[in-house]
């Protein structure tokens, strides 16, 4: 038996764990810690690492490439040669493209493949004519990413972990890390607050795992966290508790910002979020006067309609306070996968290039042609959710999905389904057939993460090389070789003369200069990675604007921002909050992990938590099953009665069909469909 | 030396990293997570007795301690009488429905040899999981009570901070 350990990089949360695969003749057997390595997680893993080979061999695998035959959505399907299907998809884009136009193909990227993948996916489609292209970040970070970009001019997660364990007090808002990246949460924070004294405030209606170690929970009615912060703003600057000599030199816009704050009291908040003014005065204080602060953000901010305002409001707090470029600071938002970051520096949006330089940024669109050796297309594409509409207007003809699942992961599903049915060709390429590749023209069986070289980008910026680790089960091939197949047949091959994935990371290294020194070289010899910006082999950045902020002029802009209610809020017709949010043991859609073993023994099946006052008023015992009627449909939960959610507020585990329920209002900025609310009533299922 | 897993519940996250781990290095998991709905929670597995019950009452000595102080199992000389499973005052001990012998965590007694930590230890995130001689884990633990004594104790009277606290 030839045993052999390879190091590969967790494939599901972006903490970025890494561990081994123990491989026996190409055969993926168990995983193995790591001791020795100097990682981020220090040989830790949570449920889903420590499971995640089992999904590898499920007998759900695709092994061959598929052809439609029945309806779409039914899922029917007859095997056919990779020749086959790589030359139908090719003369089906070309036909829709003389037809209509490129702007009638859009594609979709993935933050579950390697940059590699993505970038290569994102050149295609340019080289194809249309800034179609996409990736799920639109629907967790991007309202954080356009915040905090207006604000400061960089998104990223803006120090090491290291430096969390020197925080005084630590923000977790809309964020419940203990379950959603456990790793990260009982190496860096739950040590810094039960061993070395730090505070913790809790922004979220549940009471988390998360919030079961905190100091102050703040319980407000989802999406209106934007009512706390910008009392909290109040409470900052009328008290002056603010950093006077930090925001003089490093920002500017604090008269613009005062006077617009001024009527946003604790008192007014209270009256919008549910949460009482003395909680929201205190933790303001304790926030401003505690010297070095943490505030981690995540999907409780960003999925709302107002949540590009939200997190404007809270970076501006960050600066207030003047904590950026200090160590014993963290401030971001966390990506939900392991290459969310990752495949958003690829280029893999409508508006922006390789690198995130906007399209109009006409010094790089020319550098980046030049590598290319072809045109950029110049009119910025459309994004993820308005892809929908543009298909159900018969502008969209062609979607084209690599590794994501959108039939299970965008909001108001019937609407999608909707869409599916009528789009004239759609191709998935997937390990599993998803929710969406049933209704696909062709699907094309991809290799899992463990069973290709690549590379990935935590949350923490750090960049890392994960290895194969096990064979491809049947024909799967790796992503970035099925793009480079089809680009070859579409007669693009010039553009795409890549033998491996190394070929693919140089040209990374050439285009992206923030990524130059993140080299396969460097890669392969120093598993811990880099952190971005490297922009040389010798260099990374582990802290970000130590000098300035990287806005055009150094200064954080203070942006002044006004309330804006959540996009549906109840009424009498519907009136209970309606939020979901993410067990331990499953990730996103549960394409993967309901094919877990371990994971789906222990996280079966969804339900509703309901608070047992309300459960009380309505007749509803612990176990009932309940309907949970939204504008768009209504789904049957299990009730689960807890004191753990706040009343008026239900919540459900959205893993599964959660979906359905939600609406796809927009924030106006980011077009972040409001995944996390939603108005709804429930009643008991009688009989 | 005897070792054992201490369990820091004020550490625990219920993640059930633990039991997942286990699982996967013994087909069934022999230690089991615990949630009270006061959100508290606790991993609970064998604790490898001192004096073990379950040893003392075994009839054919198919329980004994290895050099680490393991209580471990010899399946061959198991015939399944369950009176272990009667003994053990954690309910640790459970048939193996197929073998119709017992089962119980035996602290990785082959990945111990191999020098690695149990598997349920190397997982657990939180490190409310730690395995080692009591006299080193209390150590760690009183250790970093005298640090910051004698951390204060250089800025003021030892005795004082002490008295304050
Ligand atoms: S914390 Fe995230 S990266 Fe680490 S093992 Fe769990 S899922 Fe993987
Ligand atoms: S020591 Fe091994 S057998 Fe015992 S509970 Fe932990 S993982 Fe399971
Ligand atoms: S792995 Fe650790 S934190 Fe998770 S349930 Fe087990 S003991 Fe608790």
């Amino acid at each position: 038996m030839a045993e052999k350990l390879v190091p590969v990089v967790c494939p599901w949360c972006s903490v970025g764990c890494r561990f081994y695969i123990v491989n026996v003749n190409g055969y993926p057997k168990k995983i193995e810690f790591d001791y020795e390595h100097d990682t981020r997680n220090h040989g830790k893993l949570c449920p889903k690492g420590v499971s995640s080979f089992q999904y590898l061999r499920h007998p759900d695998r695709l092994k061959k490439p598929l052809k439609r035959v029945g309806e779409r959505g039914e899922g029917k399907f007859v095997e056919i040669s990779w020749e086959e299907a790589i030359r139908e998809i090719a003369q089906r884009l070309k036909e829709i493209k003389e037809k209509y136009g490129p702007e009638a193909l859009a594609f979709l990227g993935s933050e579950r493949c390697s940059i590699e993948e993505n970038y290569v996916l994102q050149k295609l489609a340019r080289a194809l004519g249309t800034n179609n292209i996409e990736y799920v970040c639109r629907m967790c970070q991007s309202t954080a990413v356009a915040g905090k970009g207006m604000v400061l001019g960089h998104p990223g997660l803006t120090n090491p972990f290291e430096d969390i364990l020197k925080a005084k007090v630590i923000v977790l808002w809309g964020y419940n890390p203990a379950a959603t990246n456990p790793v990260f949460f009982g190496q860096y924070i739950e040590k810094a607050i039960l061993d070395n004294g730090a505070k913790l405030i809790v922004i979220d209606p549940r009471k988390t795992k998360t919030a079961k170690y905190a100091d102050m929970h703040l319980q407000p009615y989802p999406g209106t966290d934007l009512a706390i912060a910008l009392a909290m703003l109040n409470v900052i600057i009328t008290q002056e508790l603010y950093d006077k000599d930090f925001v003089a030199e490093r920002a500017e816009g604090f008269e613009e910002l005062a006077k617009t704050v001024e009527k946003y009291t604790p008192e007014w908040a209270e009256k919008v979020s549910g949460v009482p003014a003395e909680l929201i005065r205190k933790a303001a204080i304790t926030f401003a006067t505690a010297g070095t602060a943490a505030l981690l953000t995540n999907e409780g901010v960003n999925q709302h309609a107002n949540g590009t305002r939200t997190v404007m409001a809270l970076t501006e707090m960050m600066v207030l306070c003047g904590y950026f470029g200090k160590e014993g600071v963290m401030s971001g938002a966390i990506p939900g996968a392991h290459n969310g970051m990752g495949a958003g520096l690829m280029g893999v949006e409508p508006e922006s290039l390789p690198g995130k330089f906007p399209l109009h940024a006409e010094e790089h669109r020319r550098r980046i042609e030049e590598v290319w050796g072809f045109k950029i297309p110049e009119k910025p594409g459309i994004t993820y959710v308005e892809m929908i509409d543009a298909i159900l207007e018969g502008k969209l003809k062609a979607l084209y999905v690599m590794g994501t699942n959108p039939a299970k992961a965008l909001p108001n599903l019937k609407k999608v389904e909707e869409a599916f049915k009528n789009i004239e060709f759609l191709v998935v390429q997937d390990i599993f057939l998803s929710e969406t590749a049933k209704y696909a023209d062709i699907v094309l069986p991809a290799a899992a993460w463990f069973e290709k070289d690549g590379t990935a980008i935590s949350f923490e910026r750090r960049v890392q090389r994960s290895f194969k680790a096990a064979d491809a089960p049947g024909e799967a091939k790796p992503d970035w070789e099925i793009i480079v197949m089809l680009a070859k047949e579409l007669g693009l091959g010039e553009y795409f003369n890549y033998s491996d994935v190394d070929d693919i990371l140089r040209e990374i290294n050439r285009t992206i200069p923030p990524l130059a020194g993140a080299t396969p070289e460097r890669l392969k010899k120093n598993l811990k990675g880099c952190m971005v910006p490297c922009p040389d082999e010798n260099t990374e950045v582990p802290r970000l604007f130590v000098q300035g902020f990287l806005t055009p002029n150094g200064k954080a802009q203070l942006i002044p921002v006004e309330y804006k209610e959540p996009g549906e809020v109840p009424d009498e017709e519907y009136p209970f909050w309606l939020t979901n949010y993410r067990l331990v043991g499953h990730f996103h859609t549960g394409t993967m992990s309901h094919r877990s073993k371990s994971l789906s023994k222990r996280w079966p099946e969804e339900y509703i938590e309901i608070n047992e006052n309300d459960a009380k008023r309505l007749g509803i015992k612990d176990g009932d099953l309940v309907r949970v009627e939204t504008r768009r449909t209504a789904l049957v939960f299990k009730a689960k009665v807890t004191p753990h959610i706040r009343e008026g507020v239900v919540a459900a585990p959205w893993h599964w069909d959660f979906n359905y329920l939600t609406t796809d209002v927009l924030d106006e900025y980011a077009k972040m469909p409001e995944l996390k609310t939603a108005a709804c009533r429930i009643s008991k299922v009688e009989g | 030396m005897s070792k054992k897993i201490f369990i820091d519940f004020k550490r625990c996250i219920a993640c059930k990293a633990c039991e997942v781990a286990c699982e996967m290095e013994h087909g069934e998991a022999r230690i089991r997570v615990f949630e009270f709905p006061d959100l508290t929670s606790v991993a609970f597995n064998c604790r490898h007795c001192e004096k073990a019950p379950c040893m003392e009452v075994c009839p054919v000595n198919a329980l004994s301690k290895d050099d680490d102080g393991a209580v471990v199992l010899d399946p061959l000389k198991c015939i399944g009488c369950l009176m272990c499973a009667v003994a053990c005052p954690f309910g640790i001990p459970k048939i193996d429905e197929y073998n119709k012998i017992m089962d119980k965590c035996d602290l990785c007694a082959h990945r111990r040899a191999e020098g690695k930590l149990p598997a349920c230890v190397s997982a657990c995130p939180t490190e409310a999981l730690k395995y080692g001689d009591i006299n080193d884990v209390l150590w760690a633990r009183e250790g970093k009570i005298v640090a910051e004594l004698k951390d204060i104790g250089d800025r003021t009277n030892v005795l004082e901070a002490y008295l304050i606290r």
